[in-house]
């Protein structure tokens, strides 16, 4: 979230889209319903069943799985045509007014640079500003320029027309226009709209660009940086965002940091020459820092032995060789590359992508540990339905874990507050928190390493590893937080900015966001319960927990106000600029520079918001384009590409992928309040299975009379990758939609159940296809084809 | 009717069923065991049961509204009437008013279904089965009327389920400061829900539990002019049980048929 839950009652207009907040973040709707009684904010919801969230929404729209860049590039259309965008802001704050490349070019659903043998925009030097002799990028302020941002985007957005509109999503067209009114509404500078989305939004092969397209839609109403506005990740679990702060996926490294891959960065120096530059004093570019957050962070790593003569054991920092995404490394598995797999907080014969295949690759490996608190249905999984116990070589190991009760630490919510929390009980038995099984597992490794020696022992053996207190014999999480927040380290001072952090080896710092979170000793900041509000008096509550970065509560906060400094929604201000200083939340960039020195948008290097994306930030595509999902029901109008051209497609599932023909249904999947994830935690609590006891699917009253289903029945849903048994539920919920002249019928599936812990059930993932996002591999769990027949 | 009370608010209920966990949780009542949804969309169990306290019904949604489908979701517990049927009803005085609730004195109880006879809302369930190891203050017992006692049994601040709410769809206080707010309520939404209104100011006297619904009380089995029991009718009733109860041995179902047949005498 660039601002966080709490602030979700400052909005006018809450738009929901790819989340089922109600159901998947109940907490959620404290504040919109806040919003919507005190403020007489409005709630629009947009999603293709009506749900619960539909069900307290004063707009609810409906839209075919995979069509949300149909349509939000339509209300992006919508604002261009009617003038209903925020201009000052547009003009001030986005690129709006700089001039593109003549070279580049979009055709037929193609960006320039494009290459079809390869499927991949790999020259992408047509996606640049045109420079003008300072290195500055031209612009033009009146907006006329055939080749600004603005008349680029009136030529490619104008084509989403409101009948279009209607003919890929199925959305009656008066209803979008309803939904396109009332959002645009927030262009006047003082009316804010938040945005709320989850992995309706994310699991797409256009799962970026779907984000990139709420993200042009907010900069145009001029929403980002205010109260009650802002681009706002439901994060699906308590921790993703901590997860991810600390470097989870596989392109980065904690703090966002780009993880180095051994072709492009295999020295420090070759790291470095890709840190962002500018020429402009306009832009605080704050990623020119990165090397110094890069090297604080090996000198917290590897300690003394980090040394300017030796670029900090760069050397020693793991390097990739090519992207490991979830579906990769599982492909992987299946050829015997890795052969050995660690699972801690994961149950992938559940929640991988196509989970037979995913649950077909574990029986390839030697061994597997599972760190769970009781058997989940991955750590039994061989011997799953349809398995053969026999045949199966794998070694299995169950660790005991703690669970979140048992055991003390922060978690980050979606709002990036840091919040720490304390050990209610002891953990039964030897069941031992993760960060106590890693500390074993890593000192029994370095103690093999002393003793038998292997390859590059030297990281492991030289790792700056030391987390057990004086006084304690578990590894302290104390102690990770003093570190992850970062100390100096001649005195081994605690640091309280990231601003102090150096690229001389004299700090260390294990994530440079978290620097300040612990400033002293004794000053666990997130472990901070203030309830008083700051005098802004907008929720922000800056003396509970701890925020990244700096605690600032809403980022991109300087955009929250004019040249002027003079906030653009006065009666629920951010921050604003009064005698030459900054009043209300810490503001973004450094308190040094007024408002007309310095652009809002620190992380960009032109230091604006990004309505056509430069460089080389995404792999397919300046401007948001509709794709049609990997398996559609339908062709696409927009142009003459099926699938995002940029996506990568596995040829050994190539043959798995369904046509309308074969399987005449969209499928998605989602989530239900009663269970959790991948329903290892709330499949054994009787109280949940009382609530939802089995595998079910939502269909429409029309589908089950065309198959003979009722309420209640069994069915069987089924494609190339599975088939499964479910139980129907038939509801007016779900109402076929009407796509390029045909009634498309949908199945919902939820994607708790295996085979695996007390209520068991199919597992939807069976069904769900072995492809993802062009940008991040996010798996398309989110739109598919089955068909769908009732069971005798 | 003064002092505490709940108010439903079915325009602010996301159907998350914390209310429906919790009571569970904080009164040590097992789970049912279901198969599938047993009542409409995700309704499970169909009904309040002796295990189950209070549930969220979910009704199927009604698209007479075109702009608007409507969808309700409303928390249902035991309304703790003012002038409650079960306690006219029952003929040990097992049921008696507590700081306003309605609650059953399952060490009184006999186990003769009065109670379950006599609710329109069909709330008090008999158990039929020991269930020992549940139940929060005392095991729970076949044969022993069971429903919502509001949380006085286990002395809590705020009953479970007010507590969890997470959207302030089911709160809990002053009864007369919930009436103002629900009025209110009922006018701010009133362009939303053209047949909002109020449930519960004067039903039986006064429910403990108000609630406003999105649509007319009927459309959610909620009769708007309920008669209570006529206490003149409930004394008969329990005179002829005590005698017909002379023959029944003691044993709870026999005790069922005496009620069932005292009342029809009794006409």
């Amino acid at each position: 979230m660039t601002n966080h839950w709490i602030d979700i009652k400052n909005a006018d207009v809450i738009f929901i889209i790819g989340s089922n907040a109600a159901e998947n973040h109940p907490i959620s709707f404290r504040w919109v319903l806040k919003a919507m009684e005190d403020r007489g904010a409005k709630l629009i919801v947009i999603d293709p069943r009506y749900t619960k969230s539909a069900s307290l929404a004063s707009l609810y729209a409906p839209i075919r799985p995979g069509t949300d860049i149909a349509f939000l590039n339509g209300i992006i259309s919508y604002a261009l045509e009617n003038s209903r965008i925020q201009k000052e802001y547009v003009l001030e704050y986005t690129n709006a007014s700089y001039l593109v490349s003549p070279d580049f070019a979009f055709n037929d659903g193609l960006f320039s640079g494009y290459d079809p043998g390869k499927r991949n925009y790999g020259d992408r030097k047509t996606w640049a500003y045109q420079a003008d002799a300072n290195k500055l990028p031209k612009r033009d302020k009146s907006l006329k320029d055939p080749n600004c941002v603005y008349q680029l985007m009136k030529k490619h957005y104008g084509r989403y027309t409101p009948e279009k509109v209607e003919a890929i999503t199925g959305c009656p067209k008066n209803v979008f226009i309803k939904v396109a009114d009332l959002f645009t509404s927030t262009c006047k500078p003082d009316q804010v709209a938040t945005i709320m989305y989850a992995m309706g939004i994310t699991q797409h092969t256009v799962g970026t660009q779907n984000v990139r397209a709420l993200a042009i839609l907010q900069l145009l109403m001029g929403n980002m940086g205010l109260a009650g506005g802002g681009i706002n990740a439901l994060r699906g679990e308590s921790n993703v965002q901590g997860s991810t702060d600390h470097g989870l996926l596989f392109h980065i490294i904690p703090g966002y940091l780009p993880a180095p891959s051994a072709k492009d960065h295999p020295t420090l120096e070759a790291y470095n020459k890709t840190t962002p530059q500018t020429a402009d004093p306009m832009s605080i570019n704050w990623w020119s820092n990165r090397t110094k957050y890069l090297v604080s962070m090996l000198k917290a790593w590897f300690g003394d032995a980090a040394t300017t003569k030796n670029d900090f054991c760069y050397n020693w920092l793991p390097k990739f060789g090519k992207p490991s995404p979830f579906i990769l490394l599982f492909e992987d598995m299946l050829k015997g590359v890795i052969k050995g797999a660690f699972y801690m907080g994961t149950n992938p014969v559940v929640g991988s992508p196509n989970a037979n295949r995913a649950a077909q690759a574990m029986e390839k490996l030697d061994w597997l540990v599972a760190a769970d608190l009781w058997e989940t249905d991955s750590s039994i999984f061989w011997k799953r339905p349809g398995a053969n116990p026999k045949a199966i070589k794998t070694e299995v190991f169950l660790l005991p874990a703690a669970a979140s009760m048992e055991k003390e630490g922060s978690i980050s919510n979606s709002g990036r507050w840091a919040q720490w929390r304390y050990k209610a009980v002891n953990p039964p038995g030897k069941a031992k928190s993760d960060l106590d099984i890693i500390d074993l597992v890593f000192k029994e490794v370095r103690s093999l390493y002393n003793k038998e020696g292997g390859k590059l022992p030297d990281p492991i053996l030289k790792a700056n590893w030391s987390y057990i207190p004086e006084d304690g014999h578990e590894a302290s999480p104390h102690l990770v937080a003093k570190e992850i927040n970062g100390y100096t380290w001649q005195t081994k001072d605690q640091m309280g900015t990231f601003m102090d952090l150096k690229d001389d080896g004299s700090t260390a710092c294990g994530n440079w966001i978290y620097c300040g979170s612990y400033p002293g000793p004794g000053k666990n900041l997130m472990a901070r319960r203030g309830a008083d509000d700051a005098p802004n008096n907008i929720g922000m509550f800056p003396e509970w927990a701890w925020c990244w970065p700096l605690n600032r509560r809403i980022i991109y906060n300087r955009a929250a106000v004019n040249r002027m400094g003079e906030p653009w929604a006065p009666d629920r201000w951010v921050v604003k600029w009064t005698g030459g200083t900054w009043k209300g939340d810490i503001v973004d960039g450094g308190p040094k520079f007024g408002p007309d020195q310095k652009n809002p948008f620190i992380m960009n290097n032109e230091g604006v918001g990004r309505l056509f994306a430069v460089g080389k930030a995404l792999t397919d595509g300046p401007f948001t384009e509709h794709y049609e999902p990997m398996e559609t029901p339908t062709r696409n109008i927009m142009n003459s590409q099926k699938v995002n051209p940029a996506s990568v497609i596995i040829n050994e599932v190539a043959g798995q992928f369904g046509n309308v023909g074969q399987y005449p249904y969209v499928a998605t999947s989602y989530r239900v309040v009663e269970h959790w994830q991948a329903g290892a935690m709330t499949r054994n609590l009787t109280w949940l299975t009382e609530l939802v006891p089995d595998m079910f699917c939502e269909i429409s009253p029309t589908l089950a009379a065309a198959k003979g289903i009722k309420n209640g029945d069994r069915v069987a849903i089924y494609n190339a990758r599975g088939r499964i048994k479910a139980y129907a539920l038939v509801t007016e919920r779900v109402q076929p939609l009407k796509v390029n002249g045909r009634m498309v019928e949908l199945v919902g599936m939820i994607w708790h159940f295996g085979p695996g812990c007390a209520a068991t059930g199919d597992a939807c993932n069976q069904l769900t296809p072995s492809i993802g996002d062009a940008n991040t591999m996010i798996p398309e769990f989110k739109a598919f084809l089955v068909d769908i027949r009732k069971e005798a | 009717m003064s002092g505490k009370a709940f108010l439903v608010d079915t325009t602010k209920c996301s159907g998350c069923r914390s209310c429906q966990v919790a009571c569970k949780q904080w009164n040590n009542l097992p789970g049912e065991k279901t198969t599938f949804f047993a009542g409409p969309e995700y309704t499970n169990p169909a009904e309040l049961s002796a295990i189950t306290f209070n549930h969220v019904k979910f009704f199927p949604i009604d698209r007479s509204y075109p702009d608007k489908p409507l969808w309700t979701i409303m928390h249902k517990k035991c309304y703790h009437c003012e002038q409650a049927n079960c306690l006219r009803a029952c003929p040990v005085e097992a049921i008696s008013k507590q700081n306003g609730w309605v609650v059953i004195d399952q060490s009184k109880c006999i186990g003769c279904g009065a109670c379950e006879n006599e609710c329109i809302y069909k709330v008090p369930h008999v158990l039929g089965e020991d269930l020992k190891k549940y139940g929060s203050e005392q095991p729970l017992e076949k044969d022993k009327s069971y429903k919502c006692h509001a949380c006085t049994v286990n002395k809590r601040k705020m009953p479970a389920c007010a507590f969890h709410c997470p959207t302030g769809a089911l709160t809990y206080g002053d009864r007369g400061m919930l009436l103002k707010k629900a009025k209110a309520r009922v006018i701010q939404v009133s362009a939303d829900y053209p047949h909002v209104m109020l449930y519960g100011e004067d039903q039986f006297g006064g429910l403990g539990v108000l609630t406003i619904l999105k649509d007319l009380p009927e459309k959610y089995g909620l009769p708007l002019r309920p008669k209570p029991i006529d206490i003149k009718k409930a004394e008969a009733i329990r005179d002829t049980y005590h005698l017909l109860a002379l023959f029944t041995f003691g044993l709870p179902s026999l005790k069922r048929v005496a009620y069932k047949i005292s009342r029809s005498m009794v006409g």
